[in-house]
């Protein structure tokens, strides 16, 4: 398998509605991570990726099997047995115990009864629940539910795990663990992840691929680092000496300077292939001292909206 | 001696390869799993226990008129001063076959789907919201959706679940008291009462499909349970006094008995028993046709269908 997503201008309405736009995605097996704001298009494509929904438009293959407009829509049940999806609502059956959640899970999945509640046992002791798989799932913390989501996307061992906001509502250190835990997966036992998340910090953290989706058009597509060469690079300046006479030979030398204030606080964004030193070459002809240079590069965050924006 | 530590991979992630199973099977496991949040409750056990009860009383009721009638030769039997010094076989006889209809006919079985009905209506209305109500309520379709089966396989894994309750309440013990009853009287009971079997089993259909269907609707509409028996009570309790009210108070047409479904589904269940319409009881009341009750009963089912398929289809399983 070459590729995990391969889509080719799909597009899907509802309606007068364009959800998805001449969508082109050719995404191998790894960590993904899918961004973009509310109304983006991502559930949409959340909905074609598990089969749920057919295409209005364009074609392409998933886990090698073909979405087209004249598809199985939600009748793709081979696809979703591929798939483990995590969704970001509790989900949950209240009444029912941790262990017979995930092994109904792992029925509905299709695997047989006693498999399935061998496999919910393991995947609970996996994920630290071996104590809590009797409780009832009322009695689950907030991170507990979260890995209880968890163990029912791994329970039946899907080469793909599906995830829509895993570190929603949890507290710093069980946003730690869960992010830990899914580059575990990705890493370690070689799952495809498709992080869906509006918090850029947890791609940065689990994923080694990132879909930027925006008003149903993909606006950018690539590796981490790749997206990330794009960053601006930025820097803080500490200058000592003729502030304005620096600032013009900046923008001479065609650096942006974003802000500075009259003690000599610069920030810049600089094009690519400047130097360091070429900061401090411009110092003694403008009558300044360079006292610090300190790298301040763009976030993924600021990235995103920079992104955003233009759209 | 002491055993090694275990090894700390023995809990590491483990891949698997098996052969995986149909939709179908969903529906199974949903069915099972409801059946198990039912089964965890002391309500249901209590309501169970009641339903029981009216089944062994017909049960020993057949039995004792049987008995009554076929073994105790004499006119009166000396109990010992149980109930008096000495009692009359024949007027247990007559009152457990005349009055309470105790003998193994249409009446018997449509009394007794009758009465067990009470407590199904009572039980649903109970389970509904656990077994229905919950996954609406706390938003755990998608749990269901996101799995590879269709909205039709979690529908028919919930229905099932709501169908094993009703026979096991309605039909089954029905077909208990037939077969008892054949064993009591004679073989010939099975070869002339055929179309008493299949009145049971008409019946017992007719209870599950509508009650099935009437649950399922009113549980995603109202999701809690005090409403849904609320709404149960007013659909079972409210629509008989208002039809009663109606026919018997106003003079109005005896069509609008049709108002009361669980008198509809006895009509059917005596036209499924192959009862005459002019021998119905109770004899005071002129009842609708028997094609007009099955009439109401194939509608309200199709209604019930219609608003489940936009109602499970609106659920969006990524949101």
């Amino acid at each position: 398998m070459d590729f995990l997503i391969d889509l080719d201008r799909i597009g899907r309405t509802f309606g007068t509605h364009v959800a998805l736009r001449d969508v082109t995605l050719r995404l191998r097996p790894g960590r993904i991570g899918l961004l973009g704001p509310n109304g983006a298009g991502k559930s949409t494509l959340l909905k074609l990726l598990m089969g749920l929904i057919s295409p209005t438009s364009g074609s392409g293959r998933v886990l090698e099997h073909v979405i087209s407009p004249n598809g199985a829509g939600e009748g793709d049940y081979e696809l979703r047995r591929l798939i483990g999806f995590m969704p970001e609502a509790d989900a949950l059956v209240p009444g029912l115990r941790g262990v017979d959640y995930v092994s109904l899970a792992g029925e509905l999945y299709g695997l047989p009864r006693k498999q399935a509640i061998r496999r919910a046992h393991e995947v609970l002791t996996y994920l630290g629940l071996e104590e809590a798989r009797y409780r009832r799932l009322e009695e689950y913390s907030t991170g507990m539910k979260q890995r209880l989501k968890l163990a029912q996307t791994l329970v039946h061992d899907p080469p793909v795990l599906l995830l829509d906001e895993p570190t929603s509502g949890l507290d710093p250190a069980s946003r730690d663990a869960m992010l830990r835990l899914l580059l575990e997966l990705g890493r370690d036992f070689g799952k495809s992840l498709i992080v869906s998340t509006h918090l850029l910090a947890d791609v940065e953290a689990v994923c080694e691929q990132v879909v930027i989706l925006m008003n149903g058009e993909v606006r950018g597509q690539g590796s981490v680092d790749e997206l990330c060469k794009r960053r601006h690079d930025r820097f803080i300046l500490k200058i000592q000496g003729e502030i304005e006479a620096y600032k013009l030979a900046l923008e001479a030398k065609a650096v942006r300077v974003l802000s500075y204030n009259a003690k000599g606080d610069f920030r810049v964004s600089v094009a690519e292939g400047w130097k360091i030193s070429e900061f401090f070459g411009l110092a003694p002809n403008t009558g300044s001292v360079v006292r610090a240079v300190l790298p301040d590069d763009e976030t993924l965050e600021e990235m995103f909206l920079r992104t955003a924006n233009n759209a | 001696m002491s055993r090694p530590a275990p090894s700390p991979h023995l809990l590491r992630y483990r891949t698997l390869n098996t052969a995986r199973r149909g939709p179908w099977f969903g529906s199974v496991a949903i069915a099972r799993s409801s059946l198990q949040l039912l089964a965890g409750r002391k309500m249901f056990w209590t309501l169970y226990i009641f339903s029981l009860l009216i089944f062994l009383l017909y049960f020993f009721g057949q039995y004792l008129q049987v008995f009554l009638e076929q073994r105790v030769s004499e006119s009166l039997v000396r109990t010992g001063g149980v109930f008096g010094r000495t009692i009359r076989p024949d007027f247990f006889v007559n009152m457990l076959r005349d009055t309470l209809r105790m003998n193994g006919t249409a009446d018997t079985y449509g009394d007794f789907m009758w009465t067990e009905g009470y407590i199904v209506m009572v039980l649903l209305a109970f389970a509904g919201s656990a077994i229905v109500g919950n996954d609406f309520r706390f938003n755990s379709l998608p749990f269901y959706l996101s799995k590879p089966i269709g909205r039709r396989h979690y529908l028919v894994g919930k229905a099932l679940a709501i169908a094993v309750l009703v026979n096991a309440m309605t039909t089954i013990p029905g077909l208990c008291l037939y077969v008892e009853y054949g064993f009591i009287d004679t073989w010939e009971y099975y070869k002339n009462s055929t179309r008493l079997l299949f009145g049971i089993l008409a019946y017992g259909a007719a209870l599950t499909i509508t009650l099935t269907l009437l649950l399922l609707v009113t549980a995603t509409w109202l999701r809690r349970t005090v409403p849904l028996i609320m709404v149960w009570t007013a659909a079972f309790v409210m629509s008989r006094l208002v039809q009663r009210w109606l026919v018997d108070g106003l003079g109005l047409s005896p069509r609008w008995r049709l108002l009361d479904i669980w008198n509809d589904m006895y009509l059917f269940g005596q036209w499924c028993f192959g009862t005459n319409h002019l021998l119905l009881r109770p004899g005071n009341q002129i009842q609708p046709e028997y094609r007009e009750a099955t009439a109401v009963i194939v509608v309200v089912c199709l209604v019930c269908v219609w608003y489940l398929s936009r109602r499970v289809r609106a659920v969006e399983v990524v949101q």
